[in-house]
């Protein structure tokens, strides 16, 4: 593959020497910014709370407390917290692949009446800053409208507003779009149902978006922070972000740093072991130009 | 924002086998009568049934109450109309035009950081032949941290007194920073801990889009003559402007919506108010100060809403102006 | 049980019916028993009847963080369901007790817990979202017997302008001076005689700082409207008011005002005893005390716990002395509201496990022995909202058991400095005066009649708004 600096340039002696000292100091840089910091945590949580205080820092915990470890994941219930981050995480996900991907479907192929103007809508949505919108969301989450069901405390009060995801809408149209019609009429022509074509011909194309959606689905019940804090009030239902947040004003900030360590190492862990399929799909998915 | 995706539309991918029907398609369209247009429609809405439900349920239902909230007041227990009381009330507050300053800093700094540094990044690991999937890795190792993690990693380093910051500029023998704790830096020291979590998803999209660039184009610059800078320029950035452009748009519009760092790190407003941004104001008419200002709050939101919908008719007017070139 | 960056928040109701205090206190006690006469309102008078069958729920069950005092408080559920085994009490543990945000959420939603926690200062958005029931009927002397002891201003900020009540007080703090012994020894300051004055305090930071090594004489906050909140602390300690007298207007525009922000500039720019860091919030001052980097702070007692508890320092080092000025001290704390529309039974229970867990000498919190076998501190001076006495049987049983260096509180006890409640709207004065104090604090050339009447310009601004 060709780029800016062209292979010619780097294989004479002066392009050569230029090109390894950039590559070390990168490696070297990136390495100090994206570890350094990981290593403070995992190491923070092994040290002395006097320790972790104190300055200047060690670089190494002058005697090593894995009690810490054991006291945060005990007291902050990390273990469930996790499971209810995951929980909500790939229920939201579950959803959205199913209603959205249908949705998407429909607007692209199947062309509704006023699909034009339902896909504006969606897309309207994405201007509105959700802290904006969150006083009349969690008012009609309380009492839904015309059915009077109230989803506070259940995890569908998570589930389902993630489906109204205008961008994720988007991305699926965008790419159902580039699947050629004639694909999509000569199976019609066949007698297929609208779902068997979907399923059948729609999605097996569709691999990599499906791949892209799914990774945002999931990262942005990771992210989010505002919404659970209000639809789980009970502490017990609550994620990661707003356990730890509200446990933390009340532990010794070497509980607290062992806590981050531990509720940051699964991702962290599950992206090193995927991280193949993970980056094609983020790379080669249809978000390019 | 209709406006905006239209640009982008463009079908690159290459046809996959079965083109040359496209008559037939159409043919078969065109005869079909009024029942069976009937129940495509039907069968096309069914398929948009779930999204259509939770869409109307938990954002145009809700945008409704909002304006309908804005013109409201709830005072012990009893809820009355107000008239434009509250947005009155909110132009008042010499707070929020210091709300808008912020989040235009704010906006502007994370552009410079949040936009420019990943493609920068991209551009870089673009060009390394070495160590590239590793480099990648670490640039999305962020993103994959719960937020609150890498929000309280930072308020740590942060510290003034014992943080890791200020000690790595002591042994330089640099002079230290109070960080969050100070007015005139609390607000970069947010936009570095956020580009730090969230730069990862940024990068890896512009790293595809430069992956995409034709070889060829390099080639001929190449042979030109064309240095690094130019090819930078003429090939590199014209090759990935639509997608830079998408990132632009979207990049703004979160930018301008962020929440959860400011909240995370300086408790929202900061030192001398210095980060308090639009939203924060949104979340303390509503939920803070002795909260139930949701008028108020509604009030603010609305004003906010046409901002940001304005700001984003006036750039897809100017991107499809340019594309139009 | 207080404290975290975001507490202390706003909105006293009680602003004016706080200052007409006394009247209303007595009224409810002694007009709801009188007033008795039909059937209805002299069975809100009677206690519950053991044999009720009701369910409540609550919220602020102490933490997993904090395993002593939850299985404290299951084994006082269990002694409570001996007296009356047909209560349930539902509860959800929570730390903090309050976020801002699920609080107002809640109330909006009406999805607060049936016994629900709030701080004095949240009377009033309680009652503008007609969240709490009046519960004066319900509390007299037989349903609460500690009663005629409880301290009228802290009642008073339970109450709405009309005297009627709706929470009870669990647990409250009254401003003071905290500082470090171990430096005072260093320094050659007499640990036993913490300043009193502003000008003691002036003196004696001096000669901490001068011990070097990054150590400063004085600390204050500037940053999340605590810089605010301790403005009005140290206003009230010299005798300054923030609301006129009718609370449509500041009042902080004053003399004593200018003094608050004066004693800070001096301190920083001119003796240079509070160090180049500011911009300080919760709990920053706490943390540079418990690693003997801070001389002295203004304070509430419960700060010396975490300072142990969560900080790890010692309780030998660290001494409480009297509010700066001695006029009158910020006093805040927390209650637990009953949620509007509960029943009479449920109020009752409520009632009956309040007064069980929280008012009762020798039960609940104030089982001393018990704190003590537990490891939870004994002697620290909190709450104090008890005089008469209550306050006599707490002081005798918190000596029998003491487990902290009762003496070093010695200084804070024995001047008693009468508490004054926080103003109306607090957290929104606090952040117009957040910024002034972070102000002096960081510009040196920082005009302190200017500031203040920028601010009280734009706090009459946001007091007109809210009437």
């Amino acid at each position: 593959m060709r780029t800016i600096v062209p292979q010619t340039q780097l294989n004479r002696p002066l392009g050569k020497a230029v090109y390894w000292t950039v590559l070390t100091v990168v490696v070297v840089v990136f390495t100090l910014v994206f570890i350094g910091p990981l290593y403070w945590l995992v190491t923070g949580g092994l040290k002395s709370t006097q320790e972790v205080i104190q300055s200047p820092p060690t670089l190494f915990p002058s005697e090593i407390h894995w009690g810490t470890y054991a006291t945060a994941w005990r007291e902050l219930k990390i273990g469930r917290l996790l499971f209810n981050t995951v929980y909500y995480a790939f229920g939201a996900l579950a959803f959205q692949l199913v209603f959205d991907v249908a949705a998407a479907y429909s607007l692209s192929k199947l062309r509704p009446v006023l699909g034009n103007v339902i896909l504006g809508m969606m897309l309207a949505t994405l201007m509105i800053p959700s802290a904006v919108l969150i006083v009349p969301q969690y008012l009609t989450v309380l009492d839904l409208p015309l059915l009077h069901l109230n989803l506070i405390s259940t995890p569908w009060a998570i589930w389902l507003p993630t489906v109204a995801n205008a961008f994720n809408i988007f991305l699926l149209k965008r790419f159902f779009d580039s699947i050629p019609q004639d694909l999509l009429a000569a199976a019609a022509i066949d007698g297929a149902s609208p779902l068997r074509t979907l399923r059948s011909i729609v999605l097996p194309m569709s691999k990599p978006i499906l791949g892209v959606v799914s990774i945002f689905a999931v990262v942005n019940v990771w992210k989010d922070f505002l919404w659970p804090m209000l639809v789980q009030p009970n502490p017990a239902d609550q994620t990661l972000n707003i356990g730890i947040r509200s446990l933390a004003t009340g532990v010794p900030q070497n509980v607290i740093i062992a806590a981050l360590a531990i509720a940051s190492a699964p991702t962290i862990l599950f992206f090193l072991v995927f991280q193949r399929s993970i980056m094609s799909g983020l790379t080669s998915g249809g978000l390019k130009g | 924002m209709a406006g905006t995706i239209s640009p982008y539309k463009t079908n690159r991918r290459s046809a996959p086998a079965g083109s040359g029907s496209a008559g037939r398609g159409a043919g078969g369209r065109e005869r079909s009568g009024l029942g069976q247009k009937v129940r495509r429609n039907l069968s096309a809405h069914g398929f948009l049934f779930g999204a259509l439900v939770c869409f109307g349920f938990f954002t145009w239902y809700p945008m409704v109450r909002e304006v309908v909230m804005s013109f409201q007041k709830t005072k012990r227990g009893r809820t009355t109309w107000v008239g434009f009381d509250n947005l009155r009330r909110i132009f008042d507050d010499p707070d929020f035009w210091h709300a808008w300053r912020n989040t235009f800093l704010f906006t502007l700094l994370a552009l410079v950081l949040g936009f420019a540094l990943p493609f920068f990044v991209a551009v870089l690991l673009n060009e390394l032949r070495h160590a590239k999937a590793y480099l990648r890795i670490l640039v999305y190792l962020p993103v994959m941290m719960p937020p609150v993690a890498a929000v309280l990693l930072f308020k740590y380093f942060y510290n003034p007194d014992y943080g890791l910051f200020n000690d790595i500029l002591r042994t330089l023998h640099l002079p230290t920073s109070a960080w969050l704790n100070s007015p005139d830096t609390a607000m970069v020291s947010v936009v570095i801990a956020a580009t730090w979590m969230n730069m990862g998803g940024a990068t890896l999209i512009y790293l595809a889009a430069l992956q995409g660039i034709p070889g060829e184009l390099y080639e001929a610059a190449d042979l030109d003559g064309a240095g690094l800078l130019r090819k930078l320029w003429h090939v590199t950035i014209p090759q990935t402007r639509l997608i830079l452009s998408l990132l632009l748009l979207l990049q703004i519009v979160a930018t301008m919506q962020v929440f959860v760092e400011p909240f995370l790190l300086t408790g929202g407003n900061g030192p001398q108010n210095s980060t308090m941004t639009v939203v924060y104001l949104v979340y303390e008419y509503a939920f803070d100060l002795g909260g139930n200002n949701y008028g108020v709050a509604s009030a603010l939101g609305l004003v906010m809403l046409v901002v940001l919908a304005g700001f984003s008719a006036l750039y897809s007017r100017l991107s499809r102006n340019s594309d139009n070139d | 049980m207080k404290t975290n960056g975001l507490l202390h928040r706003s909105a006293v109701a009680v602003v004016v019916a706080g200052l007409a205090f006394s009247a209303a206190a007595c009224s409810s006690s002694g007009g709801g028993s009188s007033s008795g006469d039909n059937g209805k309102a002299s069975d809100a008078a009677a206690p519950l009847d053991p044999a009720t069958k009701v369910t409540i729920t609550a919220d602020c069950q102490p933490p997993t963080t904090k395993p002593a005092e939850r299985k404290q408080w299951d084994d006082d559920i269990a002694a409570f369901n001996k007296i009356y085994p047909n209560v349930t009490i539902k509860a959800t543990d929570g730390s903090p007790c309050e976020e801002p945000a699920k609080f107002t959420a809640q109330l909006a939603g009406k999805t607060q817990p049936d016994l629900f926690y709030a701080y004095f200062t949240d009377t009033n958005q309680i009652l503008d979202a007609g969240g709490a029931q009046d519960i004066s009927a319900y509390v007299n002397e037989k349903t609460v017997p500690a009663l005629k002891d409880i301290d009228p201003s802290v009642l008073s900020t339970l109450k709405d302008a009309d005297g009627k009540l709706y929470g009870l007080p669990v647990t409250n703090y009254k401003m003071g001076l905290i500082y470090n012994r171990k430096l005072f020894k260093q320094a050659g300051l007499d640990p036993d005689k913490p300043p009193t004055t502003w000008a003691e305090i002036r003196e004696d930071a001096k000669k901490i700082a001068a011990l070097g090594n990054g150590v400063n004489g004085y600390g204050d906050y500037s940053a999340t409207n605590q810089g605010g909140w301790h403005f009005t602390a140290e206003l009230y300690g010299l005798g300054g008011k923030m609301l006129s007298d009718d609370g449509k207007k500041v009042a902080f525009n004053s003399a004593e005002g200018k003094q608050v922000l004066q004693n800070l500039y001096d301190m920083r720019w001119t003796d240079n005893t509070m160090g180049a860091t500011q911009g300080l919030k919760w709990p920053d001052l706490m943390t540079q005390t418990s690693t003997d980097k801070l001389g002295m702070y203004v304070g509430a007692p419960d700060d010396i716990t975490y300072m142990v508890q969560t900080l790890k320092g010692n309780y030998e080092d660290y001494g409480m002395g009297p509010m700066p000025g001695g006029k009158s001290a910020l006093l805040g704390g927390d209650g637990r509201f009953f949620k509007k529309g509960s029943t009479p039974d449920q109020i009752k229970a409520g009632v009956a496990w309040v007064n069980f867990k929280y008012l009762t000498m020798g039960k609940g919190q104030f089982d001393y022995s018990r704190n003590k076998t537990d490891g939870l501190p004994v002697g620290i001076p909190q709450p104090s909202f008890f005089g008469g006495a209550s306050l006599a049987a707490d002081n005798t049983a918190k000596a029998a058991s003491a487990t902290v260096p009762v003496q070093n509180y010695a200084p804070y006890v024995s001047t008693p400095v009468p508490g004054k409640t926080e103003p109306a709207n607090a957290q929104q004065l606090y952040k117009v005066l957040d910024a002034a104090v972070s102000a002096v604090l960081t510009d040196k050339n920082a005009d302190i009649a200017k500031l203040l009447t920028d601010a009280e310009s734009q706090a009459n601004q946001v007091l007109s708004s809210l009437q």
